[in-house]
């Protein structure tokens, strides 16, 4: 069972998931029942539950082939960049990518992306690279989204970046220092654009500056200015997603939730990666339609939607099956989570000044960026998580990140107080970890959600209702 | 007046110095991180008191506010504030020293009300734009300890307070000379207690403190030790790990951490706008892994201070779930293995027991490897 995880020469993590991935072009655009399952025993074990999470519900079926195919053409630009005599640039996913397509000669790959390739492609999955991590010396407190993303550059060859950039310096240790550590232990330059923890108009006028500054020091370090009408280009394409995002956002209100799980992490992923290009239009356009039709039919893939959940910090993302296609098999929907929760101010696209300032205000409340950089990280987190699973109709919270996010750790008692004080939304507190299943295996995930479903949210519902059918309902529910 | 007395072992985060401060009138104000100015404090007339656990590892009330995944010096910091503990402090200056530290001050906010809170920004970087922005944060504190606490901070008052804090410096760089000796006449758990006391006191006191002393150490012979050891890390107000490596035959000789040197290797230029002065001197000494794109000069001050010092080893002891020291530990260890200086990385608990014993045995082992067992 050694295919996909034997590296080939000059292959790393990310090539290798790449070479797996081409798979892909070889299918059928209408996948029936029958081909997911071929393909779910052609590969290996671990790959099946990507294949599962991805392919096995028709509603996901299509959007997901068609992501993929798109993606992985924007992979292999990344690995053609050099060549073509572009500087590559690794980001992490609490940056926008738009500013660097925004370049000429500067393409970006998101460090966290990459790590998700590995793990749900890869054999072996990012443990490898984890393992590494740790013989290196470096502490197991680590988050495992971002050093996953940056362990193939130790281990070699393979894909080898010009630059990394970070932002997240004061907002999540972790992040920032594995990125630091990266471009320090290897050599490589960094650039690093510094959010203040100021909120005020103050705070929002230093980050415009800095964001200039950081602008510049792409301009001379990669030799070129970035251009007036290409930045224009690719916000305008930014901007059409942003509409596809809000109508999107619209949609999730719907009883049932016509929009499927998996569509949160293909969110994600056009966030991180795409945004900016006409690929993260053309994915979302069909998000959308594929939602709209689900919700004109009343489509919803459970007998009844039993709980509207939101997720409180980030999913888990090692295995898509059994996260977020079980959930959904289960009657439980995935309203989103914190990287779900983006700003977009009204873009001013007359100039490349203000074209940079609304830049700077999107990187500013950037998902994590603006909760975790917040002056106050829980009053900031708890207010957006909390408006955002009001407005979207939520039943529970569910707490589930990265046991690395210490800033939320260290405020989630009080969060999930508040949460219960301010809207009555119970909060399920799991520690995992994000692409590493030995921390806390997804079937313990599974079994405490469910439990917390049947025992909390699904009892809170029954009362509510016997509370709406009448004092006697009333009385039968205080008597039992 | 003999050492024992000079030193007045701290056993209590309420003190004798601090709680004659307080039934004479005065205030505190306590803070956390040396990126804070403390001169701004005691112009204002105020006590500056440095957070501290002294060695409380008990974290029963912190922990149902914070995770277990969070350093357990914070959580130690964070019960003293739920119990009562620190009910004497005034006011609080937060600063962003790491995720779990402003996780603690957080808690700490929504918890106990205080005259005064101030949350001082302090930038990642050490560049034009962010020292304008760090002089009026400064400036900003102290506008408020004027309007919260009814004083008046005047340029005078700065400048005696800057005098104040410099002399504390210089007679710091002078007991670290006594440690750096070949017959060491100040151990490092001395060094530590010292500073520990000192981070509760004004700077006059420190200084008398310091000088006292030294005096009484000047002629001392001292012992030649088994081992000369250097230690690197975040804040530590633990004497007694200190205690129980130098038992062992080492001698901490020198150390570059935030309870520690690191605080006292600044300089405040005698020229210029007060706060302009305290702005630059601070933002630009911290040495500290939460400031980036500065890895070379921690690097060059650990590696310079370790060549002054004839350090046999170093080592670098962080607490657990601590990213900053433990991303950075491995690239101390890496440069300095290379500059042939052998270096022991380990990983704590707070003032955790069970961890001395554990630790011994490892810096035992680190003292066979580097030539030195008793
Ligand atoms: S906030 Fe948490 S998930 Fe995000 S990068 Fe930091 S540790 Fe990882
Ligand atoms: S030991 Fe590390 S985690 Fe703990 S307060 Fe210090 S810098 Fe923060």
């Amino acid at each position: 069972m050694e295919k996909g995880f034997v590296m080939r020469e000059g292959e790393n993590g990310f090539e290798r998931a790449m070479g797996i991935l081409e798979m892909i072009y070889k299918l059928p655009d209408n996948l029936s029942e029958e081909d997911v399952e071929a393909m779910k025993n052609f590969v290996f074990p671990e790959l099946q539950h990507t294949v599962i999470g991805l392919l096995e519900l028709p509603a996901d079926r299509e959007l997901e082939l068609f992501f993929f195919r798109l993606l992985l053409g924007v992979f292999k630009e990344a690995q053609r960049a050099q060549e073509e005599g572009k500087k590559l640039v690794f980001i992490p996913f609490t940056f926008p990518p738009e500013i660097f397509y925004a370049f000429d000669n500067i393409f970006p790959l998101c460090t966290e992306i990459v790590g998700g390739l590995i793990t749900n492609i890869c054999y072996g999955q990012g443990e490898r690279f984890w393992d590494f991590a740790m013989g290196l010396g470096l502490p197991d407190s680590l988050c495992s989204a971002n050093t996953i993303g940056t362990m193939p550059l130790f281990m070699g060859p393979g894909i080898r970046p010009d630059a990394i950039v970070y932002n997240s310096a004061g907002s999540c240790n972790p992040n920032a220092k594995i990125h630091a550590f990266a471009s320090d232990y290897l050599g490589i330059p960094q650039f690093v654009l510094e959010k203040p923890v100021d909120e005020s108009a103050r705070g929002r006028e230093l980050y415009r500056g800095y964001m200039k500054r950081f602008i510049r020091e792409l301009e001379e370090w990669s030799g070129s200015e970035m251009r007036e009408e290409r930045l224009r280009e690719v916000l305008e394409k930014s901007y059409q997603a942003v509409r596809l995002y809000h109508e999107y956002w619209e949609l999730k209100k719907a009883r049932p939730c016509p929009v499927p799980n998996i569509f949160s992490m293909t969110l994600l992923v056009l966030r991180s990666q795409l945004w900016g290009r006409q690929e993260a239009v053309d994915v979302l356009q069909k998000m959308v339609d594929i939602s709209k039709e689900r919700l004109r039919k009343g489509e919803y893939t459970a007998g009844e939607e039993l709980a509207r959940i939101y997720i409180t910090y980030i999913y888990w993302l090692f295995d898509f099956s059994g996260y977020f296609t079980w959930l959904e098999k289960q009657g439980i929907s995935i309203l989103g989570d914190i990287l779900a929760i983006h700003f977009f101010p009204e873009m001013d696209f007359s100039t490349k000044e203000s074209m940079l300032e609304g830049l700077a205000d999107i990187a500013f409340d950037y998902p994590m960026t603006r909760q975790m950089g917040g002056e106050s990280i829980s009053l900031r987190w708890l207010d957006d998580v909390a408006w955002a699973a009001q407005d979207l109709g939520a039943d529970a919270c569910v707490f589930g990140g990265v046991h690395a996010c210490k800033h939320t750790l260290g405020t989630a008692a009080f969060f999930r107080r508040e949460m219960m004080k301010r809207l009555g939304l119970p909060t399920l507190m799991l520690t995992g970890d994000v692409f590493d299943k030995r921390h806390t295996p997804m079937e313990i995930f599974q079994e405490e959600v469910k439990t917390f479903v049947e025992q909390v949210v699904a009892r809170k519902r029954a009362q509510a209702r016997r509370k709406k059918a009448g004092p006697s309902g009333d009385a039968a529910a205080e008597s039992g | 007046m003999d050492t024992a007395t000079a030193l007045g072992r701290e056993t209590e985060i309420y003190n004798d110095y601090v709680k004659e401060w307080k039934a004479a009138g005065g205030k505190v104000v306590g803070y956390s991180c040396v990126a804070t100015p403390v001169e701004i404090v005691e112009a204002a007339g105020l006590l500056p008191y440095r957070i501290k656990a002294l060695g409380n590892a008990e974290t029963e009330l912190a922990d149902g506010e914070m995770s277990l995944f969070n350093c357990s010096f914070c959580r130690a910091c964070l019960q003293l504030c739920l119990d009562g503990t620190y009910d004497f402090l005034d006011g609080l200056i937060e600063t962003n020293g790491c995720d779990h530290l402003r996780a603690m001050f957080e808690n700490w906010q929504h918890r106990k009300k205080l005259d005064a809170f101030y949350y001082l920004k302090v930038p990642h970087f050490f560049r034009d734009d962010s020292l304008a922005y760090f002089e009026e944060q400064l400036g900003e504190l102290k506008g408020l300890l004027e309007e919260k606490f009814s004083s008046r901070v005047t340029d005078e008052a700065l400048d005696e307070a800057i005098r104040g804090w410099e002399t504390v410096r210089e007679r710091w760089r002078d007991l670290s000379a006594l440690r750096e000796q070949d017959r060491p006449a100040v151990s490092g758990s001395e060094a530590l207690a010292l500073e520990v006391k000192g981070s509760s006191m004004l700077s006059r006191d420190f200084a008398a403190l310091l000088q006292r002393f030294m005096e009484e150490r000047k002629g001392a012979p001292g012992a030649r030790p088994a081992a000369r050891l250097m230690l690197c890390g975040p804040a530590s107000d633990e004497v007694e790990w200190f205690e129980e490596i130098e038992r062992l035959g080492a001698v901490v000789v020198a150390d570059a951490l935030c309870f520690g040197a690191r605080a006292f290797s600044r300089s405040v230029p005698e020229e210029g706008p007060p706060l302009r002065r305290l702005a630059e001197t601070y933002l630009s000494s911290i040495f500290c892994p939460r400031m980036y794109k500065e890895y070379p000069r921690r690097r060059e001050l650990i590696l310079e201070t370790a060549r002054r010092a004839r350090v046999d080893g170093v080592i670098y002891l962080y607490n657990k779930f601590c990213d900053l020291h433990g991303v950075d530990s491995v690239l101390v260890r890496r440069d300095l293995e290379e500059a042939g200086i052998p270096v022991l990385v380990l990983e704590k608990e707070y003032s955790a027991r069970a961890d001395i014993g554990r630790v011994k045995t490892r810096v035992q082992a680190f003292m066979e490897r580097i030539g030195g067992a008793a």
